[in-house]
């Protein structure tokens, strides 16, 4: 078992450990960062909606309000920084749909609040040019709010992209490293994880829905966590150029979101239903399903069940239940020194810039010395994505290796190349060549590509097939060879 | 590497890319060429070990790998072009083809006519929204099929099947001889949706539990299958409370239909009828765009593999009139679904010739007539939705249509009782 | 007396059919089916069931992992899962061609297993 030491230990490689990740290697010092899954982004991160700066936020914008102000902070930061990170940033805008002079009231009240301290996103929009910039939109919304600046991203690309990043920049990651006990030295943390142990000097907890489980590590319940449930379903890439704008309305009861959006790959993705729920239960019940398309509907007349390919329940974690959306957690423990815990259960992604500069700065003034390093490198090349490559680039890509021109996912069109570029980059699990790469994530999920990425996730990873997993640990996919269950009866 | 003057391009080699291939030939084609992405010839043959195939066709009971050999063969013979692992990414409604693979890189092919024989694929679980968490463990039956018999794996030894489509009785049947428990095949409606001799030789042979009007609610197990959660469901196909039974799995097949693979015909431009899921297509299997034809499972799902050869064969033989400019028939006359009938193919048809009606019907009834219009009468012992129907109608028959549409229907119906 | 219950899969319908067997093994009754054929199938069936085989065996070629196969003729449906067993411990080495005998005569049944498919090196 490994022994190590470090200056800084993340635990959590989602979108918030990541960022900070990545804020860090600006500076010198040792930054280590361990993930209990195969690869980044795999807890609430993946089940984000991939909206950087929704509107509800800038409309409702309090600035006594944290998480209001680390949203608005990193507004202006998300573009640059996924350019730096050559990861896609879709402007799509957004439209908050109007549907009766009861909510254009509110609307009304709200956006005059928000221009009174100095807040000019949204413009309204009647329902003429509704109609002209959203034909399939329901006939029942009389106008809406738009603002043109809401954009979506891929959150586990972005994720990745801040890694290999840090990565690039000295940070080491451990996967599949799970924290199981800390305890705490004169002027260090020992942490115990299933692959050795870590000395530290200062610990960020970034560690997603389970954060406050790995503050209690070191007695450090400084806040209490609920665990918010919402349903995310996946809709056929075909109706991906139905909808073109971030399209939300009004939730008809509490606990009910209703959002709708073309994602960066050309589906569309929607969000509904928020429950209380127990940490970690991501079953989607038939009545969850039931009620979310029932709530898109409001929003889409046109979709049916069939439209739906994918669906999957994630996590947010919310601080105040009372107070509701505007609460989180980005601060250093009143209890533990040099213990930073950071949890953003709405939305993560859009309040990662932000989040990390102010973790860096509760670093700071927990001790932490920030000498700037000369060899950051702020600019990270994401690998290559075949089927958004102009004819003459591809042709150059299958010149150069031979395996671009192999297509294994007929669906999204992704190479072989791709999936070994991915492998290379560190996935080792089916799920992580389907959030790298997209293969399997298409119309038939799966179905035909499956066999050939396993063939190739063994090949390149020297295994034997049945060795490969579709998420780490044992989610083995393969469990017998040919005969073998035979051979066992004879 | 000839690659220019393609008077056919055939998309897909499985049991409807091969025939339409081989009978452009024949018809006077002189360069056809075949466009796989797969290692080799037979698209999905090769995986379906079983027999069945070639009953009609060739009149002997052969396994999905020995029929794919017998148009192999032919296929080679003719002097036929074949692009192996080669992927088709695009058409255009003006029928230009880009392609690629790992030898020539990308390629832009002008043939002068298409063939869509680019099959079916399955629904697969995230259409389906099964209820439960995501463990490994979950497969459709055809991708199952695919690592049981071509790759050489094993997924588990405690299987539920849900879906009592064929794919998913063979499965039962298939895994049991490799030595693995198939615990229940799992059926939402009253009765199977596949073939009733698969019923028989892959279910009752092996006393294997067939559950009808029940359905799985629910998925257990974190990081791989554990159990699955299976209900009695009502007539609305809604589970019944109270009728839970957890069921001890490391593995859950999925067999609950199949779907026309139209991403590439949509890119042409192609009209597809929602009721089938694939090209709207005339009796030569001509669709909406011009030159482009289809055939197969492209069309509509078939059950059995000759009519897929016996219907590609039409697409292929007026493609490669198409391609030398022989004209054809306009006249249209529309066929409609009538009572008790899902869809029909091909949509419309010219009065002037023989054709063979495809249909398949909504519902299963007993003692009903069937009905063309005013033309065409048969009386049948049962229709069932997994049993497509076959109609021949002459043109003599056809003239007397005065009308420019006709309805199919079933008619005089009597309910099934459950025995 | 015994009751067998045979589905018929002549045609459609698939009557289900119940046999009434004495203690001789003689078929004493058949109801439930519809037709002549169908009687006749059921009989048969009954009296001589019998099914096509069709498997993989492993090969000893790599990357190639297996041949499918089948018997050339049908097999009691009895000796189905005897066979499978059987079939475990074949290996098929290149080259085989389709229809080309891998085991002669399995389990004495007089039936023969053939590959359906290629296998060349």
């Amino acid at each position: 078992m490994a022994q190590m030491e470090t200056e800084v230990l993340i635990i959590g490689g989602g979108v918030l450990g990541a960022a900070v990740a990545r804020e860090l290697s600006r500076y010198k010092g040792d930054v280590i960062l361990v993930e209990k899954e195969a690869d980044f982004g795999w807890g609430s991160t993946k089940t984000n909606m991939c909206i950087v700066c929704q509107g509800g936020d800038t409309l409702e914008f309090r600035p006594e309000y944290h998480r209001s102000k680390l949203i608005w902070d990193s507004m202006p930061l998300m573009e640059p920084l996924c350019q730096e990170l050559d990861v896609v940033f879709k402007k799509v805008g957004e439209l908050a749909l109007i549907r009766t002079n009861e909510e254009l009231g509110k609307f009304q009240k709200l956006k005059s609040r928000a221009e009174k301290i100095g807040i000019k996103t949204h413009e309204f929009i009647n329902q003429e040019t509704l109609r002209r910039m959203e034909p399939h939109v329901t006939r029942e919304a009389i106008g809406a709010l738009h603002d043109p600046n809401i954009a979506v991203v891929d959150p586990v690309r972005l994720t990745i992209g801040l890694m290999e990043n840090a990565v690039q920049n000295g940070v080491k990651v451990m996967m599949e490293t799970e924290v199981l006990r800390i305890s705490r030295e004169a002027n260090q943390f020992e942490v115990e994880t299933n692959r050795g142990s870590v000395k530290c000097r200062f610990i960020v907890n970034a560690a997603g829905i389970l954060v406050d489980k790995i503050a209690r590590l070191v007695n450090s319940d400084d806040f209490v966590l609920y665990p918010i449930r919402g349903y995310v379903g996946i809709l056929d890439k075909n109706l991906g150029g139905f909808v073109k704008h971030e399209i939300h309305m009004r939730p008809d009861a509490p606990g009910q979101m209703n959002i709708l959006t073309p994602s960066v790959h050309g589906n569309l993705f929607f969000g509904t239903t928020m429950q209380p729920a127990l940490r970690g239960d991501c079953s989607v019940t038939g009545r969850i399903a039931e009620i979310g398309l029932q709530n898109v509907r409001k929003i889409l007349p046109d979709l049916s069940e069939k439209d739906i390919i994918h669906s999957f329940a994630g996590f947010l974690m919310f601080r105040n239940w009372e107070v509701g959306w505007h609460e989180c957690v980005v601060q250093a423990s009143q209890k533990v020194p040099r213990f930073i815990s950071i949890c953003i259960g709405y939305p993560g992604v859009s309040a990662a810039p932000a989040a990390a500069r102010e973790v860096t700065e509760l670093l700071r003034r927990e001790g932490l010395k920030l000498e700037t390093d000369e060899r950051f490198s702020p600019f990270r090349k994401a690998p290559p994505v075949f089927n958004e490559l102009p004819e003459e680039q591809q042709k150059e890509l299958i010149a150069k290796d031979s395996r671009y021109g192999h297509v294994v996912c007929r669906c999204e069109t992704v190479s072989e190349g791709e999936i070994i570029e991915a492998i290379r980059h560190g996935a080792t699990t089916l799920d992580g060549i389907k959030f790298r790469t997209r293969a399997g994530m298409g119309r038939c999920q799966g179905g035909f590509c499956t066999p050939r990425v396993v063939k190739i996730l063994a090949r390149e990873l020297g295994l034997s097939e049945e060795k490969i997993t579709k998420k780490g640990r044992e989610s083995r996919l393969l469990l017998y060879k040919s005969k073998e269950l035979l051979e066992a009866q004879i | 590497m000839k690659l220019s003057d393609i008077d056919v391009a055939v998309i897909g080699s499985g049991p409807a890319g091969m025939a339409a291939a081989i009978r452009a030939k024949e018809e006077g084609a002189e360069h056809v060429l075949i466009l796989e992405r797969q290692e080799q010839l037979g698209g999905l043959l090769h995986q379906c070990v079983h027999n069945g195939f070639g009953l009609f066709y060739f009149e002997q009971d052969l396994t999905g790998p020995e029929y794919g050999h017998r148009f192999a063969e032919k296929v080679k013979d003719l002097g036929i072009q074949v692009l192996l692992e080669t992927m088709v990414t695009q058409i255009s409604p003006d029928r230009q083809v880009t392609a690629v693979n790992n030898r020539e890189g990308v390629l832009r092919l002008k043939p002068k006519s298409i063939v869509l024989a680019m099959g079916c694929r399955e629904r697969s679980r995230g259409q389906l929204n099964v209820p439960g968490t995501r463990p490994a463990g979950i497969f459709t039956a055809g991708t199952a099929q695919r690592f049981v018999n071509v790759e050489g794996w094993i997924p588990g030894k405690k299987v539920v099947i849900l879906g009592s489509g064929d794919i998913g009785m063979i499965m039962a049947r298939r895994l049991t001889l490799e030595g693995v428990e198939v615990k229940a095949v799992v059926e939402i409606l009253p009765y199977i949706g596949g073939l009733t001799r698969n019923e028989v030789q892959c279910l009752h042979d092996f006393h294997i539990p067939l559950l009808l009007e029940h359905t799985v609610t629910q998925i257990h197990g974190q990081t791989r299958l554990e159990a699955v959660t299976i209900a009695k469901v009502n007539k609305d196909k809604k589970p019944v409370n109270g009728t839970e039974q957890m069921t001890e799995c490391d593995t859950l097949l999925l067999s609950v239909g199949l779907i026309p693979e139209n991403e590439l015909s949509r890119m042409a431009g192609v009209a597809l009828d929602p009721l089938t899921g694939g090209p709207v297509v005339n009796q030569w299997r001509e669709t909406t765009v011009s030159g482009i034809f289809a055939g197969g499972n492209v069309v509509h799902v078939h059950d059995l593999v000759d009519n897929v050869s016996w219907e590609a064969e039409i697409a292929g033989a007026w493609a490669a009139k198409f391609a030398r400019k022989e004209e054809m028939e306009k006249e249209k006359k529309i066929l409609k679904p009538g009572r008790n009938i899902r869809y029909i193919v091909p949509q419309s048809i010219s009065a002037q010739h023989d054709v063979t009606l495809y249909a398949r019907v909504k519902d299963m009834e007993e003692n009903v007539t069937l009905k063309v219009g005013d033309i065409f009468s048969e009386s049948l012992r049962v229709v069932k939705p997994g049993e497509m129907l076959k109609i021949d109608l002459s043109h003599s028959q056809l003239r007397q249509l005065k009308d420019d549409a006709v309805e199919l229907s079933i008619e005089g119906a009597k309910r099934r009782q459950n025995g | 007396m015994v009751e067998e219950k045979i589905v018929c899969i002549g045609c459609p319908l698939g009557c289900r059919t119940t046999l009434r067997i004495n203690e001789q093994h003689e078929v004493v009754e058949i109801t439930g089916y519809k037709c002549k054929e169908g009687r006749q199938y059921v009989l048969e069936e009954y009296r001589n069931p019998v099914r096509i085989l069709t498997s993989t065996i492993l090969t000893e070629k790599s990357g190639r992992p297996l041949l499918p196969v089948r018997t050339n003729r049908p097999i009691l449906k009895s000796k189905l899962k005897e066979a499978a067993l059987t079939l475990a411990r074949v290996k098929a080495r290149p080259p085989v061609k389709v229809g080309q005998v891998i085991l002669p005569n399995l389990l004495n049944t007089g039936a023969d297993i053939i590959a359906t498919d290629d296998l060349f090196d």
